[in-house]
Parts: structure tokens; C-alpha cells; sequence
């Protein structure tokens, strides 16, 4: 019914739409047609070009690794972390349950530069790893990981947490009596009710992590062919005015995590329709 | 019988692993940053912070986190309230591009702004007849923050309105109330405490905005740095110190900050609870 | 009533939720093969008691005793019982045949076994050809009968069953209440289901155990109990009941003892015209009429009787009553409150004409 209510007796339709499609246009917009409007002057040979020079395929490469392997290690520390703050109790609970937030609180830059601080092969941290294994933390893809996996840590914990805290003790009630062990009921019945939230949050982290530069332009050093990231070349790019390759490299970019963020949402639809019953 | 209740081992094995990888990943990268900061005394250190053009940087970071608060709970505001209060096409489509700026990196919202209103843009003749400087100066790095931190408030407040449904507007219209007092009585109240959360949300993105303001600013020292991009310049000058004892001062900030969202989530849903 | 005739026994059960006291010395005996409702308002402890017969909760202190052996510290899935949750709590990622197959895979059954004991349980709730569906794409009614199917594939002795109808609408309940009292009766497994409905508890179960406030105030057939009360709760509890605080203002009723509380149904009161011709008019008294309500099949007549307003049923066929007239009011019965115990007392008129009769 309310769909086809043309006229609503609330007042303010005019003012408020008319104010959020004028900041929307200045910000979003116009901005996102200049960037239409450029692409479609590229020349197609030249987009080609640039997008397929070694640099640029090994700098996606180093973000699309990187950033898989990082947001793997946060699905799986995420769950962690959400199981414990939604099933257990312990002391701290409250301070840990703020503390995830932190990324997204703290500064890029300011995160990017401790954590390169402390992992060269003379930092607090660093200096173990390297006397111990030999192991380079910073300058290396392992450092691009680092600082990826500090960002991207609350995204995978809050979005399971939430649906890990709605899952009715009924069901497991059920599958106890029917004779599950608790191992049983987890992967059984748990884990497919939180899968849908773990893999968007995965999603949001990897697409995400992609993008990231103020944390990783630090930590990685930025070695042409090892570790460049992606945004770096735009970067670099820009600084040399070359907005013809800058522009290339950012719609490939996009394109990635267009397809993440869809290939997302097409599971996710998958998932809902499957449990809201609209088939 | 306390089905959820998991044995002892297995229930302190993943809370330790948790809090461990937390410690590790977290909160040694703040004690880091404060004892490199204080590494060479004291004095040092509030020399650093008070460099005029640390204290430059602050302060455009402050303009631009003011300008971007501002500027997006209007944009909110409004736009919360257009779309959870009315019906009109193209819903989908307006929420899509609201929420489009954050899933952009960074970079390329830089770049995206560089290509609007640079000087191979169709907008260029315009802005140099009128003298409009926006790229490398400070109007681009306030659009730039603005920009990273545009769905924050309103994300906050569509669920929140969503809930609450429309039936106490329409009630308060059908009585004859003006919209501003629509929205004072009846509608504030119900956001008030989410509105708080987004501008908390939306400062902390807003203080620590490094790429897209990376791209714009053109580094000119004491004119266009904000502080995350003041910190970049002394790391890279090898000032370990300096660096460090700025980023400590947004440590303080982001703990802040990390306070008051706790305390806010708390508020709100102690409201929602009395309203339910 | 010797002990092995009964399959299920709770043997002075208490159980406390911190401060609240859930259950108070609830003893139970119900026989093999029966179906019994556990009937109470909110909050009376019924759910907790279903929760301990099947594992999910364990009594403080007290014996629960299935087939002679003491289960209390049997786990729930060992004990030989399937349960029918509130909301059925389906898994939403399994197929209703995964669903029903749940059980029996964790049992390590053939494959073959499996499919045969699916496939017959399919047949029973009459729902073959869904088992490829997901429980969101079934009615309310198959979700529920697919709960009762996964919970009777392992085979097991015992069926509980919380709350079955309370997530169904209406209209298909009554449909569901007639199927699962059939379908129990023709399984011939022992029952037992909570409920805070009479009309559901009355109609389906053989017998009733009303419960309030963590005790078990009396059990017996839906009959016994609506026609002998033994406690002010279930006489009020039971039937569509109204209070009367001063009986002793109406004729024909002795008193009983030094209170003059009473209860009575609308079904004890007869209410005819003036010079309509009824049995007992002569020991009828006058009232003065509030409100008639439209009952459907029949009519509520509110009528005024000594400063009390007391309910009577009329039938739709019988001359029309209008607010405001005068009435012959004749009470057949009343349940007489006497401290915790109650008596129900006859009209006495009725006593002597019967006589003359």
C-alpha cells in the first residue's frame, strides 16, 4: 500500500530532496561524470597499453594477493574474535569489543608508520623475526599483509557478530537432541547460519584492502615488480601528470572491486531467497 | 544445562588466541607509537608538537574534519529522511551512490577530483575565470574529506528511521504541525543518539583522511598538509621523533573517539530498549 | 496406579532460575501411550518441566524417571525422545529431507535405511514431494508437520511438544490440532505437549495437568476437571469462568464455611423472559439486563442480579432479549470457594423438584 501512495501527508519532500541531490551532485556526481567523461576520451590502444605493461600487471598482482591473503587470515581471526565476544564471558570483554574498532579509527598513516617502525629488521618486532628466522617483515609483500591485516580487522568481526548474537538456542537445542556433539552442531548447523555474514564481510575486506594506500605506501617500500602496490602507480602516475595512465589503471581498479563487491551481493541474494523463501 | 557452555580448554584457547592476536596487531602499535614519540624526552616532544607547521597541520585537519562533520549530517539528515519517509523512484539508485564513496579507494577519489577539476577538465575554464582554486589548495582537501566520510551519518540514520516507520510524522502532520516542527519533536528525538554516533564515525575518518588528501594537497608545507600528511613529510625526513609525537596526538583522539562510540552505542540502544 | 504402568514419572522435581522458584515438588506420572497436555498461563512452569523431561534443563532436585530407569543424568538425545520446538526451529540451510535425515545420520543409519524411514515418515505428515524444498518455502502447517517428522525419525518413545500451534494462524490450528491428535493416536507414542490454550489443551490431549506458579494443581481428563475442579485455580481456569464475590446474597445456596467467594460459568445460568415458560421460574430471581453479545452460535446476556453482573448463554432461536428489560435469572450451580479447597453446590430448588420428580 504504501508503494503506491503518490502523495505522502508528511511535509518536506521538496526541501530535503532538493538539498540532498545538490551536495550529492557536487560530491558524487559530477565528480563520477568527469571521471565517465575522461575514460571514454582514452584511447582504447593506449588503455590497453598501459594496463598491460609488467609494472602494472605485477603491481595488481602484489594488491590482489596481498589483500586475499590478509582478509583470509581476518575471516578466520574475525570468527574468532566474534565467537568469543558474543558466546564467552571474560574479563575485558568490553574493552576488546571496543578495541576492534581501532582501524577504522585510527589514521592510516599513523597505523602505516608504527607498523613499519616496528618491523624493520631494527624495530621492537622486526628485529625477532629477522634474528630469529631471518625473515624481512617491512619492504616485503609479508609487510604489505601486515598492514592490510590491521585494517581490515573489524570488518569480517562485525559483521558476524551481529548475526552470530540472533541465531536462536533453539536450534541447537534441536540437533543436541537429536545427537549432535557440540563439534557436530557447529559445523552443521552454526557455521551455514553465519557463512552468508562471513563471506561479506570477507568481501567488504578484500575490496577494501585493495584500495588501501596510506597504511601499505610505508610498509612496502615500494620496489617496482615486488612490492608496488596498485593505488601506488595512480599514485606515482599522478605525480607525473600522466592522467591518461593514472585513469587506466584506476577503471581496471574499480572494475575489481566491482566484481567482488557484486560477486558478494549475488551470493548474498542467493542466500536470502533460499531462507526468506522467494524462489 | 548450558548448551553454549564449551569446555574450559576450548573456550580459553580461542579467547587467548583472540586477545593475542589483538595485542599484537593493535595494541603494540599504540604503545609503539607513544614510547617512539617520548624517546627523546619530553622536551623534545612538545617542541614537536608545537612546530608552527605541525600546528598548521592541526589545524587544517581541524577545518576539514569541521567542513566534512558539517557538511555531511545535513546531507544525512536530509537525505535519511527523504528516503525512509517517502516514496519516490529512483530510491535504490540514490542510496546506491550515497554508499558508493566508501567502497572507492581513496586514490581514486583523489584522482576522481583531480580529473573534475583539474586543468584538462570542461569545468577548468570556468574555475579560472573565476579565480576558484581547488585542487592543491585547501577547498580540494576539504572535498576530498568530505567525500571518504559522505554515507557515514546518514548510514547511521536510515536503520534507525527505518524502525521507527512514519507513523508519528504523519500523525504529527495530520495535526497540522510545519515540518521543522516535525522534525525538532518528533523526529530528533528518535536520531539523536545515532546522529551523535555518525558524527563521532565521521570526525574519526575525517582526522585521519591520508589518500585522497594525498592526491589533492600537492604537499605545499604549512598550506595544504594536514596533519596525517605532516607525518608522512618528517617520516620521510627520517624525523622518527617528530613523526611520532604527531601521531600520538591522534592516538589520544582515536582513543577518544573509541570512548565515545562505546558510550554512544550504549545510550542509543538503552533509548531503543524504552521505545521498544 | 502401580510404577510400571507409568512410562514417564517426575518424582518431586524443584528447579529454581536464580530467584525464581520455576517448579515446586511437581510430581507426574503419565502411562504409556498417552497424550497429555501440560496446561498453564505464562510463567506457571510448564515449558521448564517439557525442558527437564528432555535434558535441555536439570532439576535441582527430584527424579525423572522414563521406563523405570532414572534419566537425570542421561543426556537429552539419549534419553528416547523427539521434540517439537515453539518456532520448529527447522534448520534453515537443510532441505526438509536433510531436515528429517538429520537425526539419523548422526545415528551412523545406512544410507538406504535413511531413505526408506524419510521417505515413510514423508508419507505420514503427507508431504511427499516437498523434501527437496528449504523450510522458508513451506506453510506454516508443513513446517510443523515436518518438526513432528524430524522429531519422530529416530524413533523415538517419547514425543514433546512445545507450544505445537502457537506459530499457526488460526484457521489452519484447528486443521493441525485434529491431524496431530490423530496421527499421535495412531503412533501410539507417549506424549506430552505444553500449551496456555484450554480449548487446544481440552480438545487434543487425553489428559490435562493444570499447572500455576511452579506447582501442579491437578490432573485428569478434560471432563474430570471441568466437572470437578479440585482447586479454585482450575475452577476458574477451566471453562469460560467468572468470579462472584458474595454468593450468599442468592437464594437457594447454603453457605459454606465463612468465605462467600464463588465462581460459575455462563453455562450454569439460564436467562428466559418474563412469562416465558421455563422450568424452576418459581426460584428464579429478577435481574435487570446489561448487554447482550453475539457469541455466533449463540448469545451472551450480561444481566444485573443483586448488584452483581453475572453472564448466561441464551440460544439464537429463543425470543429476542433487549438491554434493559427485566429477567428471570435461574442459577443451576455455583462453584463454591472455600479457603484452597472448593465445593460445588446445586440450586436447591433443583434438589427438591427432582425429588418430586
Amino acid at each position: 500500500m504504501k508503494q503506491k501512495k503518490t502523495k505522502s501527508v508528511i511535509p518536506g519532500f521538496g526541501l530535503s530532496f532538493g538539498v540532498t541531490l545538490t551536495i550529492l551532485s557536487i560530491v558524487v556526481l559530477i565528480p563520477l561524470c568527469s571521471l565517465v567523461v575522461f575514460s571514454a576520451r582514452l584511447s582504447p590502444s593506449e588503455f590497453l597499453h598501459t594496463i598491460t605493461t609488467t609494472r602494472v600487471l605485477k603491481s595488481y598482482w602484489i594488491s590482489i594477493s596481498t589483500a586475499f591473503v590478509a582478509s583470509a587470515i581476518n575471516a578466520a581471526m574475525g570468527l574468532i574474535l566474534a565467537w568469543i565476544l558474543v558466546r564467552y564471558e571474560f574479563p575485558g570483554k568490553r574493552f576488546v569489543d571496543g578495541l576492534i574498532e581501532l582501524p577504522f579509527a585510527l589514521p592510516t598513516a599513523v597505523a602505516g608508520i608504527a607498523l613499519t617502525h616496528m618491523t624493520t629488521t631494527q624495530g621492537w618486532v622486526g628485529k625477532i623475526f629477522y634474528d630469529l628466522f631471518r625473515i624481512k617483515i617491512a619492504y616485503t609483500p609479508l609487510g604489505i599483509v601486515v598492514a592490510l591485516i590491521f585494517i581490515g580487522i573489524p570488518f569480517v568481526v562485525r559483521s558476524v557478530q551481529p548475526v552470530l548474537e540472533k541465531i536462536d538456542i533453539q536450534y541447537e537445542e534441536a540437533a543436541s537432541l537429536l545427537g549432535a556433539t557440540r563439534r557436530e552442531t557447529f559445523w552443521k548447523i552454526i557455521f551455514p547460519e553465519i557463512l552468508p555474514a562471513l563471506i561479506s564481510g570477507f568481501s567488504l575486506a578484500f575490496a577494501r584492502c585493495i584500495g588501501e594506500y596510506g597504511s601499505v605506501v610505508f610498509i612496502s617500500g615500494n620496489i617496482p615488480y615486488e612490492t608496488e602496490i596498485a593505488p601506488l602507480m595512480i599514485m606515482s602516475k599522478l605525480q607525473e601528470y600522466d592522467y591518461a595512465s593514472a585513469t587506466s589503471i584506476a577503471l581496471v581498479m574499480l572494475a575489481i572491486a566491482f566484481v567482488i563487491l557484486s560477486v558478494n551481493a549475488i551470493l548474498q541474494s542467493m542466500v536470502s531467497k533460499r531462507v526468506s523463501g522467494i524462489a | 544445562m548450558n548448551l553454549r557452555k564449551d569446555s574450559g580448554a576450548l573456550k580459553w584457547t580461542l579467547i587467548i588466541i583472540g586477545e593475542l592476536f589483538l595485542a599484537l596487531f593493535l595494541i603494540l602499535p599504540l604503545v609503539f607509537i607513544v614510547r617512539t614519540s617520548l624517546e627523546k624526552g619530553l622536551a623534545v616532544y612538545f617542541k614537536s608538537i608545537t612546530d608552527q607547521y605541525a600546528v598548521k597541520a592541526a589545524f587544517l585537519t581541524i577545518k576539514a574534519t569541521i567542513w566534512a562533520v558539517v557538511v555531511n549530517t545535513i546531507f544525512g539528515v536530509c537525505a535519511a529522511w527523504c528516503i525512509t519517509k517517502f516514496a519516490f523512484h529512483g530510491k535504490k539508485i540514490l542510496s546506491t551512490f550515497i554508499d558508493l564513496p566508501v567502497t572507492v579507494s581513496p586514490i581514486i577519489a583523489g584522482l576522481i577530483y583531480v580529473l573534475t577539476f583539474g586543468r584538462q577538465s570542461f569545468l577548468f575554464p570556468l574555475l579560472d575565470r573565476w579565480d576558484i582554486e581547488i585542487i592543491f589548495a585547501t577547498p580540494g582537501i576539504i572535498l576530498a574529506t568530505i567525500f571518504v566520510t559522505f554515507p557515514f551519518i546518514s548510514r547511521e540514520l536510515i536503520p534507525v528511521l527505518t524502525a521507527q516507520g512514519t507513523d508519528e510524522e504523519e500523525a504529527a502532520a495530520l495535526m497540522g504541525a510545519k515540518t521543522w516542527t516535525i522534525f525538532r519533536t518528533v523526529t530528533l528525538p528518535h536520531i539523536k543518539w545515532a546522529l551523535l554516533y555518525g558524527v563521532v564515525l565521521c570526525t574519526a575518518r575525517a582526522m585521519g583522511e591520508f589518500g585522497a588528501v594525498s592526491v589533492l594537497s600537492g604537499h605545499l608545507r604549512g598550506k595544504t598538509n594536514t596533519l596525517p600528511l605532516y607525518i608522512e613529510l618528517l617520516y620521510q625526513g627520517y624525523d622518527f621523533t617528530g613523526a611520532f609525537a604527531a601521531s600520538s596526538l591522534l592516538v589520544v583522539l582515536t582513543i577518544i573517539i573509541l570512548i565515545l562510540r562505546v558510550w554512544l552505542e550504549g545510550r542509543g540502544n538503552k533509548d531503543a530498549d524504552i521505545r521498544k | 496406579m502401580t510404577v510400571n504402568a507409568n512410562y514417564l514419572e517426575l518424582r518431586h522435581i524443584e528447579k529454581r532460575f536464580g530467584d525464581f522458584h520455576v517448579s515446586k515438588d511437581v510430581n507426574l506420572s503419565i502411562p504409556k501411550g498417552r497424550l497429555v497436555a501440560l496446561l498453564g498461563s505464562s510463567g506457571s512452569g510448564k515449558t521448564t518441566i517439557l525442558r527437564m523431561i528432555a535434558g535441555l534443563e536439570t532439576p535441582d532436585s527430584g527424579e525423572i524417571v522414563i521406563d523405570g530407569k532414572v534419566v537425570n543424568d542421561v543426556p537429552g538425545s539419549e534419553r528416547g525422545i523427539g521434540f517439537v520446538f515453539q518456532s520448529y526451529a527447522l534448520f534453515r540451510y537443510l532441505t526438509v529431507y536433510d531436515n528429517i535425515a538429520f537425526g539419523l545420520r548422526l545415528k551412523k543409519a545406512s544410507k538406504s535405511e535413511i531413505d526408506d524411514r524419510v521417505h515413510e515418515l514423508l508419507k505420514l505428515i503427507n508431504c511427499e514431494g516437498l523434501e527437496k524444498r528449504f523450510p522458508s518455502q513451506l506453510s506454516g502447517g508443513q513446517r510443523q508437520r515436518v518438526a513432528f517428522a524430524r522429531a519422530l525419525a529416530p524413533n523415538p518413545q517419547i514425543l514433546l511438544l512445545d507450544e505445537p500451534f502457537a506459530a499457526i494462524d488460526a484457521k489452519v490450528r484447528l486443521e493441525l490440532r485434529t491431524w496431530l491428535r490423530r496421527m499421535i493416536t495412531q503412533l501410539g507414542i507417549t506424549s506430552v505437549f505444553v500449551t496456555h490454550d484450554q480449548d487446544e489443551a481440552i480438545e487434543v490431549a487425553d489428559d490435562v495437568v493444570v499447572t500455576n506458579a511452579g506447582r501442579v494443581e491437578q490432573t485428569g481428563t478434560p471432563r474430570e476437571l471441568y466437572v470437578n475442579p479440585k482447586t479454585p485455580f482450575v475452577a476458574q481456569f477451566i471453562g469460560n469462568t467468572a468470579p462472584i464475590d458474595n454468593y450468599d446474597k442468592f437464594q437457594f445456596f447454603d453457605s459454606v464455611g465463612p468465605e462467600t467467594r464463588a465462581i460459575i460459568r455462563p453455562e450454569f445460568v439460564s436467562v428466559s423472559k418474563k412469562g416465558e415458560n421455563r422450568q424452576f421460574v418459581k426460584s428464579a430471581e429478577e435481574g435487570v439486563v446489561e448487554d447482550v453479545v453475539f457469541r455466533g452460535s449463540s448469545l451472551e446476556i450480561k444481566v444485573r442480579v443483586h448488584d452483581v453482573v453475572i453472564s448466561g448463554v441464551r440460544s439464537v432461536n429463543d425470543p429476542i432479549i433487549e438491554i434493559g428489560e427485566t429477567v428471570d435469572v435461574f442459577i443451576y450451580r455455583l462453584i463454591i470457594v472455600d479457603g484452597e479447597k472448593i465445593v460445588l453446590q446445586e440450586n436447591k430448588s433443583l434438589r427438591k423438584e427432582s425429588v418430586v420428580i
